[in-house]
């Protein structure tokens, strides 16, 4: 009987262990408090929002034609990092595996960081502004370096500096591609049929499946981008805990976090502006309108 | 000893009390005019609109600049979409035949129409952009802590959804820009390793964008996901109370 009523008078959790009573002198009436607060803001954004319409129309372009492709044609602007992705690496992985792991790494958060440090309060840790300035740098510049990589930008910069060839014994550095189209494979990696081997179809008396295994376009399409965007925030949260930015859990979660989302901006931010005719790589004020 | 007897009421005082204090009144508020800390109580607690608020709340979170209201205008995007999502409704027929034949129209001579569109356009960028920041306040303000796990989970679908609607709205003009973006958006979907193109084959309801796509995409955009967003939006809002409300410090 005696450990039943203990249990009963047990807290539940940590969580409400934690709480503390609410301190009435410290909360104010929510009508007129917040209400006028709310009421406020969303007068604001609707007389904003309204103005912008009367000035700025939506873009009604000509009717849709199949049968005319537009250059360059870009999704919604939402989802142009996935498009800018996609021209650095297979589309499976840009198209459907980086949103999903994205998607579920950011309801993850929670459980992986389930400590109770910084909550409230905005940049509550000591540690948390630097983390969230050193992962946005990373995430922001890291990403722009790569994408001018994969762009050649280095060539055209190692060109105009020394006013020399870039050397052909480096070819394979120009880009991410290079590494396929300028080493010369053997060719039995780039054709290496595994459809029979892998699937026993003929068992269940169906046609093989013709599967071939090409090592440098599945090096280049995908270990080596799959390799970097797991790689590359490892290295950055080792690093960012060797030099003590980082310590707890919320730290890591907040270096990371800005990381993503920096990086994230800056994908959107050049398949929307940085991206003309073709998806070439060219100054915003050189992108124009899409030819129809 | 004299009595002082009470002054009698001014004109206005009367005209105020029987106005509002009158039985047309009182039937909507039966609380009373909100003029004193209980009754301010109970118009919170006793509105079904209101009560999605706590009747008092803490004073920081008060503080414009600990919110940004972010949350709440998202909801109130949502909110300004369906109702001029709904007048639009009344011009918008989506067909392959119609569809850019009525944007036309409501851009050009329906009264009022142009300001629907570009408000709902306006609007549906807002909600977006809204969503991001929202999450990146509850983020950086460490509000996803325990109790309040699920809710940032919820959340994140949200956003998800948040997405989808604004995608499948922009089929909806049936211009060269919607087309094409739409085009190029399902083709990620093609490229799922499984069932890819299945996928995309339910989605847009053939193998290229065209009429089985429009109507799709409309009825996604109208009813089915604004009905999902409705229900988690619900499930976000009552977990918000239940779960403490705002994450306060330790």
């Amino acid at each position: 009987m005696a450990s039943g009523s203990e249990s009963l008078q047990k807290p539940i959790s940590k969580a409400v262990q934690g709480r503390q009573a609410r301190r009435r002198e410290e909360e104010l009436l929510v009508w007129p408090d917040l209400v006028f607060i709310e009421f406020i803001s969303a007068l604001l954004f609707m007389l904003t929002l309204t103005i912008l319409s009367i000035l700025i129309n939506a873009p009604l372009q000509d009717r849709a034609n199949p049968s005319h492709t537009p250059n360059p044609s870009k999704a919604p602007w939402y989802f142009l990092n996935l498009q800018e992705l996609l021209l650095h690496m297979h589309p499976a992985i840009a198209g459907v595996l980086v949103p999903t792991i994205a998607v579920g790494a950011l309801m993850a958060i929670p459980y992986l960081d389930n400590t109770r440090e910084g909550e409230g309060k905005w940049w509550a840790s000591p540690r948390a502004k630097i983390n969230a300035k050193v992962g946005a740098f990373v995430g922001f510049f890291g990403t722009l370096l790569l994408i001018l990589f994969n762009e050649s930008k280095h060539v055209w910069l190692f060109e105009k500096a020394t006013t020399l060839q870039w050397p052909s014994a480096l070819n394979w550095l120009k880009n991410t591609r290079a590494i396929q189209t300028e080493i010369p494979w053997p060719e039995s990696i780039r054709s290496i049929s595994i459809g029979e081997k892998l699937f026993k179809t003929e068992l269940l008396g169906l046609p093989p499946i013709n599967l071939v295994l090409d090592i440098p376009k599945l090096l280049v399409e995908q270990i080596i981008p799959m390799t970097t965007m797991i790689g590359l925030p490892i290295i950055l949260a080792v690093v960012a805990g060797k030099m003590n930015i980082a310590q707890t859990k919320r730290d890591y979660a907040i270096l990371i976090f800005s990381a993503f989302m920096a990086t994230w901006l800056m994908l959107t931010i050049s398949g929307t502006a940085l991206r003309g005719a073709g998806m070439e790589l060219m100054w915003p004020w050189n992108v124009k309108p899409p030819v129809t | 000893m004299t009595i002082e007897k009470p002054a009698k009421p001014s004109l206005e005082e009367r005209i105020y009390n029987y106005v509002m204090n009158g039985r047309v009144v009182k039937s909507i508020i039966r609380s009373g005019y909100p003029n004193t800390p209980r009754n301010q109580m109970l118009m919170v607690a006793t509105n079904v609109f209101l009560h999605l608020h706590p009747t008092r709340i803490n004073r920081t979170h008060v503080k414009i600049t600990h919110t940004f209201c972010l949350g709440g205008l998202s909801f109130f995007m949502f909110l300004g979409l369906t109702i001029t999502g709904v007048l639009l409704m009344f011009y918008y027929v989506p067909s392959v035949e119609r569809a850019y034949e009525d944007m036309q129209a409501i851009q050009s001579t329906v009264r009022f129409g142009f300001l629907m569109r570009n408000l709902h356009r306006w609007m549906a960028h807002s909600m977006v952009l809204l969503v991001f920041m929202h999450m990146m306040r509850v983020f950086y303000t460490g509000s996803y802590k325990p109790p309040r796990e699920f809710n940032w989970v919820v959340g994140v679908l949200l956003l998800v959804l948040t997405l989808l609607l604004s995608f499948t709205g922009y089929l909806l003009p049936w211009d060269e820009l919607a087309f094409w973006a739409i085009t190029v958006g399902t083709q990620m979907v093609g490229s799922a390793p499984l069932f890819g193109e299945a996928n995309r084959f339910i989605l847009i309801g053939g193998y290229e964008v065209g009429a089985n796509a429009l109507i799709r995409f409309y009825t996604l955009h109208v009813i089915g996901l604004p009905l999902i967003t409705t229900v988690f939006m619900a499930v976000h809002f009552w977990r918000i109370r239940r779960d403490g409300g705002l994450a306060k410090p330790l």
